[in-house]
């Protein structure tokens, strides 16, 4: 194909570029207009708001789309995931507060939110960790045909007992907190913006750097990505395959959990807060495409946007309708997901 | 170096290969001959690991390496077999163990990283070797036998022609160092000069004091290269010996030479 393409001009070759990304080019351009479409409307404060929500979904898009990659497992629990790190948020956050009350200190309220955080993100892991050895694993050694059904019901099934049991231990009660930071809201070229969106949106921005250099640049982020492509061959250059699964699994869980605990001022912690962001992580992973996980973080961003622009230009009662529809016609044009589906048949693995 | 041992293996409910016993001492070049479905990559596959034995074994310079014993505990013997062996399960060594024990297996599928660069997908054939400096000094040895490859470093691994993905393969194969290497079927599918190619690069390997374990159906050549071969039909070992003395056998020659 390469060599095909070096015997044409440079025009051709841009043309040929272009049909074959056209998809991409067309959300993309799609996107552009409809980003200053809601900024005219609603003005620059919305398209903040979609940013921070963008870089939320769009992290926990990758986690889904890096289990789907990596081990096949069409994961919905993963909601469940961001449900636990919100809990485990307003716990750290509320604790830490009582406790500032009695002792105040400026550094310590800067901290507690990111002590929240951290500390969603270590319980994430150990819950992924968990799930994998004590659920995955074993199903993997014993029967692997009908993986990806099986794993699905699997995941289905864990993610009923998660949010049920949530409701049984801790009751079915909204935690919520007003705000993280008890800063006055700062002024960004012209526009009010809450601490708590910039800093939600600076976690989102830091830990997505971090995914993407840590696969692309180090040893076992290249294993993961080696697995994803060909297990055998991976196997054979020496890879522990169980490692890897695990580490992916639960690298996923704690993101989902991170992105739950930075979210608490704006998604209270109850039972069944992980279902919204299930399905949008769900759209975004089908839209770009199973498996992509560049593509699932781009993707974020562009369902956060489709989300915002439904809500102003159609009614909020079609937030979720608008991002569905849309992915119902990209799959019927471009079964393979806009920016192409990196996961090979499920068969040939 | 290498040894199996009554090896029977197959896939689920089908037996494939039947009592295979073969040898390969260090240093040698030995092939593993016999038509389209005799079991030959089965054999590879079952001592790269990818598949289990259901019986036998396979023996790593003396070792055994399809199990390993979990721990537990033994009465009376310990490791000898008149001991009693209580809550000890053999549990399969994974495939990913080979290639640190020294062994390299380049499958007939490849098994290549099609969206990573030739360069990544031999970096990642490094990937037992903890020593930065050793594994650049494999890349260069690899590049220097294969400057093909170096001229396509940062070409997609999937985008490139059947003969250069062969010698990808053998290169990232290459870079653990390994002791042992098990080619399957390395000319399959490619031009009779490209097939040159790769038996000429396995002859440096082989000069190089890699022992090679080499399958294949083209036995004209293969015959030419190799010091000793085996014969597998139906699952079965029917003959071995010098490869100059099977070259000149009578069943071999109507069989598979054609003459």
């Amino acid at each position: 194909m390469e060599a095909a393409l070096a015997r044409r001009t440079p025009l051709e070759r841009i043309l040929i570029n272009a049909r074959r990304k056209l998809p991409a080019i067309v959300i993309f351009v799609f996107s552009l207009l409809l980003a200053i479409a809601i900024a005219v409307k609603a003005g620059p404060a919305q398209l903040l708001n979609v940013i921070v929500t963008g870089g939320m979904w769009a992290l926990l898009a990758a986690g889904l789309a890096l289990v789907f990659g990596v081990m096949n497992i069409p994961q919905f629990a993963h909601g469940e995931s961001f449900m636990v790190g919100a809990y485990i948020g307003y716990a750290v956050f509320t604790a830490l507060t009582s406790y500032l009350e009695k002792h105040p200190s400026h550094l310590l309220s800067i901290l507690t939110p990111n002590v929240g955080v951290v500390a969603a993100l270590i319980v994430g892991a150990v819950m992924g960790i968990a799930i994998e050895k004590i659920a995955i694993s074993p199903l993997r050694q014993r029967n692997r045909s009908g993986w990806v059904m099986n794993t699905f019901l699997l995941t289905a099934g864990l993610s009923f007992i998660l949010t049920n049991g949530t409701m049984l231990v801790v009751g079915p009660n909204f935690r919520g907190i007003p705000r993280y930071f008890d800063f006055p809201s700062l002024d960004i070229l012209g526009v009010n913006v809450a601490v708590d969106r910039i800093w939600a949106f600076g976690i989102a921005l830091i830990s997505i750097t971090a995914l993407a250099l840590f696969l692309q640049r180090t040893r076992t982020g290249r294993a993961i990505r080696a697995v994803s492509q060909d297990e055998t061959g991976a196997e054979l250059v020496g890879i522990n395959l169980s490692s890897v699964h695990t580490l992916t699994f639960s690298l996923a869980t704690a993101v989902a959990a991170m992105a739950g605990a930075a979210m608490l001022f704006m998604f209270q912690a109850y039972p069944t807060v992980g279902l919204r962001p299930l399905y949008l992580s769900w759209y975004v992973v089908m839209l770009v495409g199973l498996g992509n996980v560049y593509g699932a973080i781009v993707g974020g961003f562009v369902v956060a946007l489709l989300e915002m622009g439904s809500q102003q230009f159609i009614g909020i009662a079609w937030a979720d309708v608008i991002p569905v529809g849309l992915m119902i016609v990209v799959l019927l044009l471009v079964p393979s997901g806009i920016f192409g589906s990196e996961v090979k048949s499920v068969q040939e693995q | 170096m290498l040894e199996l041992r009554n090896l029977n293996s197959g896939y689920d409910f089908l037996q494939i290969i039947w009592d295979v016993s073969l040898h390969v001492n260090e240093g040698e070049f030995v092939a593993l001959v016999g038509p389209n479905g005799a079991g030959k990559t089965t054999t590879l596959r079952t001592i790269a690991g990818l598949l289990q034995p259901k019986s036998g074994d396979v023996l790593f310079k003396g070792q055994s390496i399809t199990h390993r014993l979990s721990p537990g505990f033994s009465i009376g013997g310990g490791g000898r077999p008149s001991g009693l062996r209580l809550g000890r399960k053999k549990r399969y060594r994974p495939a990913s163990e080979r290639s640190q024990l020294g062994i390299s297996y380049i499958s007939e599928g490849l098994n290549l990283f099609t969206n990573m660069s030739v360069r990544e997908n031999l970096i990642l054939g490094a990937h037992t070797v903890n020593d930065k400096k050793k594994e650049l000094e494999a890349l260069e040895f690899v590049y220097h036998l294969f400057p093909r490859l170096k001229e396509r470093e940062k070409q997609l691994a999937g985008t490139m022609s059947g003969g250069e993905r062969k010698m990808l393969a053998i290169a990232r194969g290459m870079m653990s160092s390994p002791q042992l290497l098990l080619v399957d079927e390395p000319s399959l599918g490619l031009a009779p000069h490209l097939a040159q190619d790769v038996f000429r690069a396995l002859l440096e390997l082989r000069a190089r004091d890699v022992t090679i374990l080499l399958v294949e159906q083209n036995v004209n050549t293969t015959l030419e290269i190799t010091d000793r071969a085996y014969v597998l039909e139906h699952g079965r070992i029917v003959m071995e010996g010098p490869s100059k003395e099977l070259k000149a056998n009578e069943h071999v020659r109507s069989a598979y030479l054609g003459i």
